[in-house]
């Protein structure tokens, strides 16, 4: 089971992002989440990456992308980059209504795949 | 009452004239006697208003879980009214100054040259400012980004229009246009101000069953008036903004952004040097302009300008897109090359006066000049509540940092709603709309 992303229903809100830092530390921040927001502002180019166990979802709004380790991430904007020292995804195991990123969406942009 | 759940309790004092900065507590005491926003900001004008302040400051619910939370409110003289004038900045912006660990930023006096407040992890550094001095804002805010290192730097900045000090100038959120209708532009001009830079990595705590009930309020708004409609198109056909505007828009949309926790996306990016549709990064590196103002968009299209391209000129040099089109309707000239002339020459004839709902606009200004036109004079998708009901809603969101346009669009954002998620918020039991409504309104009386 893995988080998936439909890049091109995102409206760049960032509560997802916000909403997983609290759910990893309780608090409002945007440093400790595994999902992060990333943007290009003057190109309007934007998405969102995913930090799983041992890989990196890319939802591009071209379309998603899987990254390995050692794969350069490209196309996601040099804000990308903290991504990697971020906790993985841990699919909100332990939260009773379910991953708290996509009980914040408000655009439906968020799913589990292989649910 | 536990406010420091939703504030970090600073205030930064920063003193242009002897360029020091220094902090002090936000006390409860002043949490209590105005909230938040326009109502502490109103009271630390007053406490200060020997020294010509600006005072930016965060709504209590600003950055936190509640819906539509996205705002900071900017409060100073306006010279387009000679009154005080409260203006919102959202987009990424006002939740970006929370999270730099500063509540309010008072900035007194005017410094002897031209300098960008600097905000970061609870740091504040008054810097120089010559290298983007007199450059446009796009290519002030690619600098700034370029300086700090880090391309999510949000920035308040001003053009060659504020620079000038031109009433008609605009206080910009990064590339873009914003909220500002009272020519705050200007002030920041005239104190030698070119930008106000934030990055913020913050933390606030939040209160247990807090985030739930805000989860709760969301599916309400997007279940409720709002559903089915998107961008900034749907808001101007259901004012009746004029068609031909809208069908030029509607030929250019990109994609509709929302700001910070936003359940309505009415930032709508508009691609004109390359097809809307492409979704990828290799094409221009400038392809067009985010528009979240309706009213200067059809306003410009009036003109006889090309009203994208005339969009970003108000952009780049930081003029106030509505009162740009009355100006250049005035001259008789449709030319956008014009508008490049008004970042020296622009002053603004009175607030900017929207092509429809003129009436409402009217009545509300009886009431008073102090709020944004940024936000529609009447809600497009639920039954309007009037003038006085316009005021006493925009005040609340004004004191709770609740993205304006939003409170106009989703009605369930009731004013008892917002006053439950304080209470839990900060802990702050007796806490009622009541309490809510009288501060909202107090504000809207002094602001004078
Ligand atoms: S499922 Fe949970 S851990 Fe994974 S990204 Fe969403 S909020 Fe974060
Ligand atoms: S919450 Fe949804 S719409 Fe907002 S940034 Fe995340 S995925 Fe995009």
């Amino acid at each position: 089971m893995a988080l998936k992303v439909q890049p091109l229903q995102c409206t760049g809100c960032r509560i997802c992002e916000f909403a997983c830092n609290y759910h990893h530390d309780t608090t409002i921040s945007p440093i400790g989440s595994s999902i992060m927001f990333y943007f290009e502002e003057k190109k309007n180019y934007y998405g969102l990456m995913v930090k799983r166990d041992k890989s990196l979802l890319l939802g591009r709004p071209e379309g998603e992308k899987v990254l390995l380790p050692g794969e350069q991430i490209e196309g996601a904007g040099a804000s990308a980059k903290p991504i990697l020292l971020r906790v993985a995804c841990d699919l909100c195991k332990d939260e009773d209504n379910g991953p708290v990123c996509i009980q914040a969406c408000p655009y439906g942009v968020l799913s589990v795949e292989g649910a | 009452m536990e406010t420091m759940n939703t504030y970090n309790g600073t205030i930064l004092v920063v003193d242009l004239d002897a360029q020091t900065c220094t902090t002090e507590e936000l006390s409860t005491d002043l949490i209590e006697q105005g909230l938040g926003g326009a109502g502490i900001n109103l009271l630390l004008y007053e406490q200060y208003k020997d020294r010509n302040p600006l005072v930016l400051g965060s709504g209590l619910l600003t950055a936190t879980f509640a819906p539509a939370a996205c705002c900071g409110v900017m409060t100073a003289k306006s010279p387009v009214t000679g009154q005080i004038a409260h203006v919102p900045f959202g987009w990424q912006t006002g939740v970006e100054m929370k999270l730099t660990g500063f509540d309010f930023v008072v900035i007194l006096g005017t410094s002897p040259k031209p300098v960008r407040l600097w905000l970061h992890d609870g740091l504040s550094d008054i810097n120089d400012a010559a290298d983007i001095w007199g450059k446009d804002v796009w290519a002030s805010v690619d600098k700034i980004r370029e300086a700090y290192g880090d391309e999510m730097v949000q920035t308040l900045i001003i053009g060659p229009a504020g620079e000038n000090k031109q009433s008609l100038a605009q206080v910009c959120e990064n590339y873009w246009g914003s909220k500002d209708k009272a020519g705050l532009g200007a002030v920041f001009g005239a104190k030698n101000l070119k930008a106000v830079a934030m990055r913020g990595l913050g933390s606030l705590e939040v209160a247990e069953g807090f985030f739930q009930k805000c989860m709760e309020l969301k599916n309400e708004i997007v279940g409720g008036s709002i559903k089915g409609k998107a961008g900034l198109y749907d808001i101007g056909a259901a004012l009746g903004i004029d068609a031909t505007a809208l069908e030029k828009m509607k030929t250019m949309i990109h994609r509709n952004n929302a700001a910070y926790n936003c359940p309505y996306p009415y930032y709508t990016f508009l691609k004109y040097n390359e097809p809307p549709a492409a979704m990828d990064m290799k094409g221009h590196a400038e392809p067009g302009c985010l528009v979240s103002d309706i009213a200067g968009f059809a306003a410009l299209a009036a003109t006889g300008s090309d009203p994208a391209r005339a969009f970003e000129r108000c952009c780049r040099f930081g003029l106030e897109p509505l009162g740009t089109a009355a100006a250049l309707k005035k001259q008789g000239a449709g030319d956008v090359a014009q508008i490049d002339k008004l970042a020296g020459t622009g002053t603004a004839e009175g607030i900017p006066v929207w092509p429809v709902c003129v009436d409402q606009q009217q009545a509300i200004m009886a009431i008073t000049k102090a709020l944004s036109f940024a936000v529609p004079p009447r809600a497009p998708f639920s039954q309007d509540g009037g003038a006085q009901t316009w005021v006493a809603r925009q005040a609340v969101a004004y004191l709770l940092g609740i993205d304006p346009v939003i409170m106009l669009l989703a009605p369930e954002l009731t004013e008892e709603k917002l006053a439950a998620l304080v209470a839990l918020a900060a802990d702050w039991d007796d806490f009622s709309a009541d309490t809510l409504k009288k501060i909202a309104n107090a504000v809207i009386t002094k602001s004078t």
